[in-house]
């Protein structure tokens, strides 16, 4: 029995979708103890009760409607000697792993970040996989027990589906600390500029354009072909610098680093720098007017021809195949 | 006004990756160690919060085997960092953060800062733990994934903006604090050649390896042990898809997505 606290952050409209694979990977974990959801923040709880969790633990208060690093790992600590839970599971997105290292030192654990594999042995030590070096290497790690503070690596955990009826929910008894420690003080927000659809960090299927598409006025094509899939849309730095899309688009070394199911490379040659930022996807396309060009070396499926119109045909396919 | 960036030496983005002869660690021969990317723009950030308030006086920290973390202090301070401290990993200790944080926490706390920059995560492990956990060992605030830090009103308090999922995130900071740094919002400067020859004689201080060690004594039970460092089955590369027409491929592929690959939506 070694019960699993999972983390839970909202976004706009529910719970971010890797608090939900989190919660699934949870389950394996706890070898027949408690999975508990910790959903910080004020707000609507439904969507966190419909997750594969037993139960979940709320602490509502406006005092945590953006909570600080220091609040988030005391609550997480309260909830988890409350579970009764030995691993805490933070969300693998920009806050949420923030909270590993901090709570880590707090609650005596060890810590892993960015895990995609993970099993318990007999002693109850952790034996995680995780990338290294922008996924060029991975390492495989010891962490010893009894207490394991870890974030998992977006999409590489299945997404178990939603649970019926929903799990109990109830307020989790709020340690004195976190009361004392500060929320963050928000002072604005502005969305990514551009991009409909999924946001790129969290996307399962990421397409991505290069100087291939050879004006900004074409690179509606790859967009199109984006929709048509419900991907995010990425593209390299030879688009970003000309000015074609804004420097959030960016897939790469200086820019974004992706890991989705199926990433989509159209007029991309595969500079390194563009590599590393999306060879750890689990499937690689490419279409490139170039044989040689590099990004065929790590892609798994490609096709030699113009994007410009290899790119509308497989968008009208698409669109065949999903009756849209 | 003191500000501390820690500074983490990572191999450089040309080394080529392979495992050591025990299979655990990344073959360090040939490595040449150089500054973490996003610890580069946590000294860019602070040479130019000090440029904007007088009197800062910036001190780099790094931690690790003493010649590589004092080569990544010699080039912070060629970038114009003010002073050094270098803090040496006990042979032996495994490279978990929990010991990172442990080990520069001391070091920090023997010259305390308002605000403490460093990068969000280094470029070799990409872990992202020993910041916060510095931040939990000295007490402060922090504030991740950081594109843009500016004084607010004076040097009691920061603007910063964050990187977060779906767009840019303004937060007021109050100091002290921690705040690791996502990419600076301009490109981080180089070193001029007088200043990389002055750094070679600059003095860089040490603190002494058995009192590290104390420090990370709290931690040691809990260090995670590396039992496999590898490289991925190298990609022999991509099946070609041959085809007739533009709707021949796509036809082609999207069964391929669908049947073979499984990941059509």
């Amino acid at each position: 029995m070694s019960g699993v606290v999972v983390v839970l952050e909202r976004v706009p409209g529910g719970i971010a979708s890797v608090c939900g694979e989190a919660a699934g990977a949870a389950r394996a974990l706890a070898g027949g103890g408690p999975v508990v959801g910790l959903l910080v923040g004020p707000g609507d709880s439904t969507a966190a009760t419909e997750l594969a969790v037993d139960k979940v633990l709320t602490a509502d208060g406006p005092e945590f409607e953006h909570p600080s690093t220091a609040q988030l790992g005391a609550l997480a600590a309260a909830a988890a000697d409350a579970a009764p839970a030995t691993t805490i599971l933070f969300p693998g997105t920009a806050r949420g792993r923030d909270g590993v290292g901090r709570t880590a030192i707090r609650w005596g654990a060890s810590a892993a970040t960015s895990v995609t594999e993970v099993t318990r042995d007999e002693s109850g030590s952790l034996h995680v996989r995780r990338p290294v070096f922008g996924g060029r290497a991975t390492e495989e790690l010891e962490l010893p027990g009894p207490r394991h503070v870890l974030s998992l690596k977006p999409h590489a955990f299945p997404l178990p589906p939603a649970r019926s009826p929903p799990a109990s929910s109830e307020p989790l008894a709020i340690p004195d600390s976190p009361k004392s420690s500060r929320p963050v003080e928000v002072t604005g927000f502005t969305p990514t500029a551009g991009g409909k659809g999924p946001e790129l960090g969290d996307a399962s299927i990421v397409v991505s354009g290069g100087r291939g598409l050879r004006s900004p006025e074409n690179f509606g094509l790859v967009e199109e072909l984006a929709e048509s899939l419900g991907a995010a849309v990425g593209a390299s730095r030879a688009v970003t610098d000309a000015g074609w899309r804004p420097g959030s688009y960016q897939v790469g070394q200086t820019g974004r680093a992706v890991s989705p199911q199926l990433y989509i490379a159209l007029g991309i040659s595969g500079a390194i720098q563009h590599i590393v930022g999306m060879v750890s996807s689990r499937v690689i396309v490419a279409v490139n007017s170039d044989p040689h060009a590099p990004i065929f070396q790590v892609a798994d499926y490609g096709i030699v021809g113009d994007a410009l119109q290899i790119v509308p045909a497989l968008t009208r396919e698409v669109r065949k195949a999903r009756g849209l | 006004m003191e500000i501390a960036v820690l500074v983490k030496p990572v191999p450089d983005a040309e080394t080529r990756l392979r495992p050591d002869a025990s299979g655990q660690e990344l073959d360090p021969e040939g490595v040449k160690w150089v500054a973490a990317g996003y610890d580069e723009s946590a000294i860019e950030q602070a040479l130019l919060l000090r440029e904007s308030a007088p009197g800062t006086t910036v001190r780099a920290f790094s931690y690790g085997p003493i010649a590589r973390a004092e080569e990544v202090l010699r080039s912070a301070i060629a970038l114009g960092c003010d002073a050094a401290t270098s803090v040496e990993a006990p042979p032996g200790t495994p490279p978990d953060g929990l010991a990172v944080a442990r080990a520069l926490g001391l070091a920090v706390a023997r010259h305390p800062a308002s605000l403490v920059l460093c990068g969000k995560q280094a470029g070799d492990d990409e872990s992202g733990i020993v910041g916060p956990a510095v931040a939990e060992l000295l007490g402060l605030p922090d504030f991740g994934v950081a594109v843009n830090v500016r004084w607010e009103g004076g040097i009691e308090r920061l603007s910063i903006q964050r990187s977060v999922e779906g767009g840019l995130e303004g937060v007021r900071v109050t100091l002290p604090a921690l705040v690791s740094l996502q990419q600076a919002w301009n490109d981080p400067r180089t070193a001029k050649l007088p200043n990389i020859l002055k750094s070679r004689k600059a003095p860089i201080e040490r603190i002494p390896v058995a009192d590290v060690a104390a420090a990370i004594a709290p931690s040691a039970s809990l260090l995670a042990r590396r039992v496999a460092f590898r490289l991925p089955p190298p990609r022999t590369g991509a099946k070609m898809i041959e085809y007739s027409s533009p709707d021949d491929a796509a036809q082609k592929l999207v069964r391929i997505l669908r049947e073979e690959a499984k990941v059509f939506p």
